[in-house]
């Protein structure tokens, strides 16, 4: 009996070690007797702001841009190659070399990146620049080399093909649905990729773009996808002229872009984007009363576009806020990670009023009452479009809002 | 009494109690708790040993071993330590949807002893209120014009203990009296969360932990008003109990005045009949407002058989201190336990099972308690 008695209760209470006390609420009858407050407020004093350009230029951009958007922008690519080489060696295993006559010709390889792929009879043409072509090379400056081309490819056409390859010229195309790219091999010629040994080779070639309409593409520079040149030269082998000897494959040494007309100058609205590229910054009067004693659970900034986004339909982009670990004005340095970083799309034409969700970065100030109440507006890949969006500044009547959703803190404790 | 040689299975209780009160943390100084315990203070104690609750209550202004009374103290001879642990599974039938929980709490710590032939005391703790509930619901508020759902969850963990201090002395043959010093402390760690269906608006978490203190006293005797019967008076006084979150006073509640009294009558020593009565003005804590109701309880029971193996039974019934509503809750119980000693008397285990409904509009639990009580005499 007793020992029957013993090991039922154990096993009862074995059972309930896990305690579980969650029921369903019948509110307020069965509830406790407070609730969460939530509060919304609009804060329209957001106290100054300012805009700077200049924090990524053209040379310093991830991307070479190339348009023919007229009244808006005519961008051209340019870049220089230096393979610093005048002799070859014939023999791999001789080191024995001879001069290099001329070229025979060369395989260009580009890619582009980002196109509009409504765009109809997108035609590259290629230039010869001089070799001189640096970051301070303007658009007017090439005004003349500009004028000339060496040749052209219509890539519409270059797609059509069998293959994507044109017997004929040569070019052929490769798409590169991962990467969401155009890879472009192009022939050129010995006049048009001519080798002149007393520049070892230096050369330099400028891109224009056009089309139908929506003529604005986006070329890839530096690393593995930056513009390549592969040479094949004539050279002298015992006093007879050899043709088609590798030289070897060259990429861009240098590579920018050039635009006209120039950005305009920064005014007393909130400009972001554009090329060189330009930041907002504004300073924030934050309530200590919602920033100590309440829980922030969404933080919405309301910018009105003083005009339109400025671009091509392609050149979508997002704009950034950035809460900054300094405040140094325009040299603030902005934090970059999830928690102080928030965004949105901007689409261009539209002069609807953009909201930005900044509730981490209001919760990380939230958090660490050390930190400046300011952040910084900046396109998320600075100087690789065009596109470019001007808000209304805090002094004008529609300026920008800082809605926030919080908590009041819970009366614990409390009847 | 003759010395006898210690079973097994009596090496096994020991061991079985021994253990019992090693293993569990502690902390976890509750009392069942209840659903009408959420909108109120929380779920008053019971202030019973295993014997007395297994009697319904009925012998609980006689049992030395429970802290409701401090005049039965008087008759203790050796210095006597008890615990109890009860586990419950609890269904709540709430406006139609039904629900089970379950819980293991550990309500009752004491220690006990004669320190002069006319003099004893006690000291040890017992659940003065339970505050642990967890609570979800569904919802949806109108937020920058648009209907936004969300789940909340509010959750307390926690109680308020309720040590007393306890002296009791025989007067003459027939009455015995005492008085005690309650000190109310305890802690909740409580927790509020809102979880929106929309991501966009954050999840919300705060947490705080909130200490209790407050202060009481109380008194009781007992009479013997003829051989084999025995009635019992109390009164209790609490101030008032202060709640605190963080440096910040959160609340100040007045506490309960109570009083109450019981009957033993034992027609043979083998039979133990009783009953008792009590009442607690647990409207005070709401100051008059709504919500809190002054309650009375009642019980009868009784104890069959003595020595080893006894049988207890018993009833009570009354109002419980916190509900919806213009008129208090009800409950009623129905109990059964039995015990059995060891050792030559020096330990014992006594078992009890209840049965408790509790019933408001739109609310009915139904509880299913294991009591398990250890009391060792060393």
């Amino acid at each position: 009996m007793w020992r029957r008695l013993f090991l039922i209760s154990a096993a009862v209470i074995a059972a309930a070690c896990v305690e579980d006390l969650t029921t369903p609420g019948v509110c307020p009858t069965y509830c406790p007797a407070n609730q969460i407050s939530i509060a919304d407020t609009v804060l329209y004093d957001l106290s100054r702001d300012s805009s700077f350009r200049g924090y990524v230029l053209p040379h310093q951009s991830a991307l070479m841009l190339a348009a023919d958007l007229p009244g808006i922008v005519d961008g051209r690519a340019i870049f220089r190659i230096n393979p610093s080489m005048s002799r070859i060696r014939l023999n791999p295993n001789d080191t024995t070399t001879t001069a290099i006559l001329g070229s025979d010709s060369a395989r260009m390889l580009l890619y582009i990146t980002r196109r509009d792929t409504n765009a109809t009879n997108l035609t590259l043409r290629f230039f010869r620049l001089p070799k001189t072509v640096d970051s301070t090379t303007t658009f007017s400056d090439l005004s003349g080399p500009f004028t000339d081309s060496l040749r052209t490819l219509n890539i519409d056409s270059l797609l059509a093909k069998t293959n994507r390859k044109d017997s004929v010229t040569g070019d052929s195309a490769v798409v590169d649905t991962i990467n969401n790219r155009l890879v472009l091999s192009i022939k050129f010629d010995s006049a048009a990729a001519r080798y002149i040994a007393t520049d070892s080779g230096a050369i330099a070639f400028g891109i224009r773009v056009s089309a139908d309409s929506l003529a604005s593409i986006a070329i890839g520079k530096g690393g593995l996808v930056g513009p390549s040149l592969t040479w094949y030269v004539q050279v002298d082998s015992m006093g007879v002229t050899t043709a088609h000897r590798t030289l070897g494959t060259f990429f861009a040494s240098f590579a920018t872009f050039v635009s006209s007309p120039p950005a305009a100058p920064i005014d007393s609205t909130l400009a972001v984007g554009g090329v060189p590229s330009a930041r907002s910054i504004m300073r924030l009067a934050f309530p200590r009363a919602i920033r100590d004693s309440s829980q922030i659970i969404r933080a919405t900034m309301i910018l009105v576009p003083a005009v339109p986004a400025r671009g091509t339909p392609i050149d979508s982009f997002a704009v950034e806020i950035h809460a900054v670990l300094v405040d140094l004005g325009a040299k603030s340095p902005i934090a970059v990670d999830v928690g102080h970083t928030d965004s949105t799309m901007i689409h261009i034409g539209r002069a609807d009023t953009v909201r930005i969700e900044v509730t981490n970065i209001l919760q990380a100030w939230a958090a660490d009452s050390t930190l400046p109440t300011t952040f910084v507006l900046a396109a998320r890949d600075e100087a690789q479009s065009f596109a470019e969006i001007r808000f209304y500044p805090t002094i004008a009547a529609a300026r920008p809002s800082l809605q926030i959703t919080y908590v009041r803190r819970y009366p614990f404790g409390e009847r | 009494m003759t010395a006898r040689r210690l079973d097994g299975w009596t090496v096994r209780g020991r061991v079985f109690a021994t253990l019992l009160l090693a293993v569990y943390p502690s902390s976890r100084l509750y009392s069942q708790d209840s659903q009408f315990g959420v909108l109120g203070l929380g779920t008053p104690g019971r202030y019973e040993s295993v014997r007395a609750r297994s009697t319904g209550g009925a012998f609980t202004p006689f049992d030395p071993l429970s802290p409701l009374t401090e005049a039965p103290l008087a008759d203790l001879v050796v210095l006597t330590a008890t615990a109890m642990e009860g586990t419950s599974y609890r269904q709540i039938d709430l406006s139609g949807s039904t629900n089970s929980v379950r819980s293991t709490r550990f309500p009752l710590l004491s220690v006990a002893g004669r320190v002069a032939p006319r003099l004893a005391v006690s000291a040890g703790f017992t659940t003065y209120l339970d505050k642990s509930w967890d609570v979800t619901e569904r919802d949806s508020t109108l937020l920058r014009g648009a209907l936004e759902r969300y789940t909340d969850g509010l959750t307390s963990d926690g109680s308020v203990a309720d040590l007393r201090l306890a002296a009791a002395s025989r007067l003459t043959r027939r009455i015995a009296i005492g008085a005690g010093l309650h000190l109310l402390s305890g802690s909740t760690r409580e927790t509020a969360e809102r979880k929106f269906d929309d991501t966009t608006f954050h999840a919300i978490q705060q947490l705080a932990e909130v200490r209790y203190s407050g202060i009481g006293v109380s008194g009781s005797i007992l009479i013997g008003v003829a051989p084999g019967l025995s009635l019992a008076g109390w009164a209790r006084s609490d101030g008032r109990l202060r709640a605190k979150a963080g440096d910040s006073t959160t609340a100040l509640t007045d506490l309960p005045r109570a009083a109450g009294g019981g009957v033993l009558f034992a027609p043979s020593p083998s039979v133990k009949i009783g009953g008792s009565v009590a009442w607690r003005s647990w409207s005070r804590s709401a100051g008059g407002g709504p919500g809190a109701f002054d309650t009375w309880s009642w019980s009868g029971g009784a104890e069959i058989g003595s020595g080893r193996m006894p049988l207890r039974l018993g009833v009570r019934g009354g109002q419980l201190p916190f509900g919806p509503g213009t008129t208090a809750p009800t409950e009623f119980a129905a109990a059964a336990g039995t015990g059995r000693t060891f050792a030559q008397g020096r330990a014992s285990i006594d078992l009890g099972v209840e049965r408790l409904e509790r019933r408001s509009t739109g609310l009915t639990e139904r509880i299913w308690t294991v009591l398990v009580g250890i009391t060792v005499r060393p």
